[in-house]
């Protein structure tokens, strides 16, 4: 078996479609200018059209274009608002593929590095147990959502810009990046839980929030050992590291704004060991790209014209 | 005069306590003399340790590869489960004279038991799944149970006692995913054709064990003595 395979080599069985990434990275990089977000959905149009056919993601597509996940990424879970239930959907199938991702990048993590010390291979097997609990628990939180595996598509950007060659890059992307916006997300979680009183959600995902600080402790040690004496790879590493936080900024959606679609977790960041500096960088960083306003104004338009395209086609039709 | 509470120096001078024979009821059959002293049994650790470690890292790899969901998750746990086993292994290894750093030492017994590490860790693609599941769970780990259990059968009962209660957990541990593992195949094989192919790996991976003399090298010599 080879070490370092590319996330298209994910394997999966046959619920699932692939999502492009590309979108992904481009978004973080975008200005923060409607036009700018708009050409681009408008480019991946095709791309994006084709990842949804098969799954419940086509009458999102349908009724809302090429941005529809701008629609979702970037409004909060509000109990009452009709949108929620897709929202909730489309978020913990999300979180569930999210999963599956670092249970394979922390065991990529073993055959990839078959000559790190044996307390770092002792810490992702251990992470392999705890992923692999999480993809458990998340399947059963889709059921009780009414979703399933693979009813989305599939984004493998999680593990296509987490899982660098270098160990210390990796785990300062997966460990720190990752479990850390993971944290944001599932406080997030929590806080939907309790407004509408789901005592099995909220548990569970508590259990799980609490692991996840636990694996970012592993990043934080394991970037220090790794890069001790060696300042040019602990900046690589930390440069790294703001890269993912930047890419998962989902165009905004996390902020330290109150009226933000996910909250950064300050407390739970603190708890794992991010220092204050750190989140005042997560905080800088997430101010940077297209706003929410950006995002939304751009998913207001997008859906307008494909509105308008769709009734061109059936005024062609007819004619 | 009082009773004596502590032993004195003269002959007389015991104190009045009965002798408590606490392995006489019932007997203690055991006896002192196992088949492995101290250095055979440090070598034995050292090669279950490199077994273990290559199982989890092989299993840890092919969690990406395989598109199963369920053999993903199945594999997560065992993999932390080879680590603990592993893990175990090593810390056993400062106590059996082999130095404070040797816990992370793990010994192949030779080159051929190499080269079955190797030839498990080949299938790769993500249609191999009953090849990658057959050669850990149909091959290596039966012969890894048998090894363990023949050797805290042979190994010193009271002079070794520490080194059989890892293996125990081990043995326990290893039956686990034996199961497991026969379970998947038994789900994944459905036709002829997947049935031979999970007879054929087993059969050439239970060969080059057999070659090489399996995990630590002296299968022969263990089975000729058995028999």
């Amino acid at each position: 078996m080879k070490r370092f395979i590319q996330h298209e080599e994910l394997a999966r069985d046959s619920r699932f479609t692939r999502q492009t990434t590309a979108l992904s990275s481009l978004i973080a990089q975008l200005p923060d200018d409607v036009d700018a977000v708009v050409a681009l959905f408008e480019k991946f149009d095709p791309i994006i059209e084709k990842s949804t056919r098969g799954t419940m993601a086509a009458p999102l597509y349908d009724a809302y274009g090429p941005g529809f996940g701008l629609m979702t990424n970037t409004s909060s879970l509000k109990p009452g608002d009709p949108a929620t239930e897709t929202r909730v959907k489309l978020r913990m199938h999300g979180i569930y593929v999210g999963e599956l991702q670092a249970l394979e990048g922390a065991g990529r993590s073993l055959w990839d590095f078959p000559d790190a010390p044996w307390e770092f291979k002792m810490n992702m097997a251990r992470q392999c147990w705890d992923e692999t609990r999480h993809v458990q628990i998340y399947e059963k939180l889709l059921e009780h959502v009414g979703a399933a595996p693979g009813m989305f598509p599939e984004s493998t950007f999680l593990f296509e810009c987490a899982c660098s060659d270098d160990p210390a890059l990796r785990v300062a992307g997966v460990n720190r990046g990752l479990e850390g916006l993971a944290c944001d997300v599932f406080r997030d979680m929590i806080r939907y839980a309790e407004e509408i009183g789901d005592e099995k959600m909220r548990q569970a995902i508590d259990y799980v929030l609490a692991d996840e600080l636990t694996h970012v402790r592993f990043g934080s040690d394991w970037v220090r050992e790794f890069c001790k004496n060696d300042p040019e790879r602990l900046k690589r590493a930390n440069d790294f590291r703001k890269q993912v936080d930047k890419q998962f900024n989902f165009g905004g959606a996390r902020s330290e704004r109150k009226d933000s679609a996910i909250p950064i977790a300050f407390e739970d960041r603190r708890e794992a060991g991010f220092t204050e500096e750190e989140l005042k960088e997560l905080v800088a960083l997430c101010g940077e790209g297209p706003s929410r306003e950006t995002m939304r104004e751009a998913a207001r338009v997008l859906r307008e014209r494909h509105l308008a395209k769709l009734a061109a086609r059936g005024a062609e039709a007819k004619s | 005069m009082s009773e004596r509470m502590y032993p004195g120096y003269g002959r007389d001078e015991r104190t009045s306590f009965a002798p408590y024979g606490a392995f006489e009821v019932p007997a203690d059959l055991r006896e002192l003399f196992g088949r492995y002293d101290v250095e055979a049994m440090a070598r034995r650790v050292r090669n279950f340790r490199y077994a273990e470690e290559w199982a989890m890292m092989i299993l840890g790899g092919w969690i990406a590869t395989i598109p199963e969901v369920p053999v993903k998750t199945g594999l997560g746990k065992i993999v932390w489960d080879c680590a603990q086993s592993a893990d175990a292994f090593g810390k056993r290894l400062p106590e059996l004279r082999c130095g404070r750093r040797a816990a992370e030492a793990s010994e192949v017994s030779n080159d051929g038991f190499a080269k079955v590490i190797q030839a498990l860790s080949e299938p790769e693609s993500p249609d191999l799944t009953i090849e990658k599941i057959a050669g850990v769970f149909d091959a290596l780990k039966p012969h890894l149970l048998a090894v363990y259990e023949r050797t805290l059968r042979e190994t010193d009962q009271i002079t070794d006692a520490p080194t059989i209660e890892l293996l125990e957990d081990a043995v326990r541990r290893t039956r686990k995913h034996i199961a497991w593992g026969d379970e998947v195949l038994e789900r994944l094989c459905d036709t002829d054709g997947k049935r031979e192919r999970r007879r054929r790996r087993v059969r050439e991976l239970r060969a080059q064990l057999e070659a090489c003399g399996g995990v630590t090298g002296t299968l022969a010599d263990e089975q000729g003595r058995a028999h």
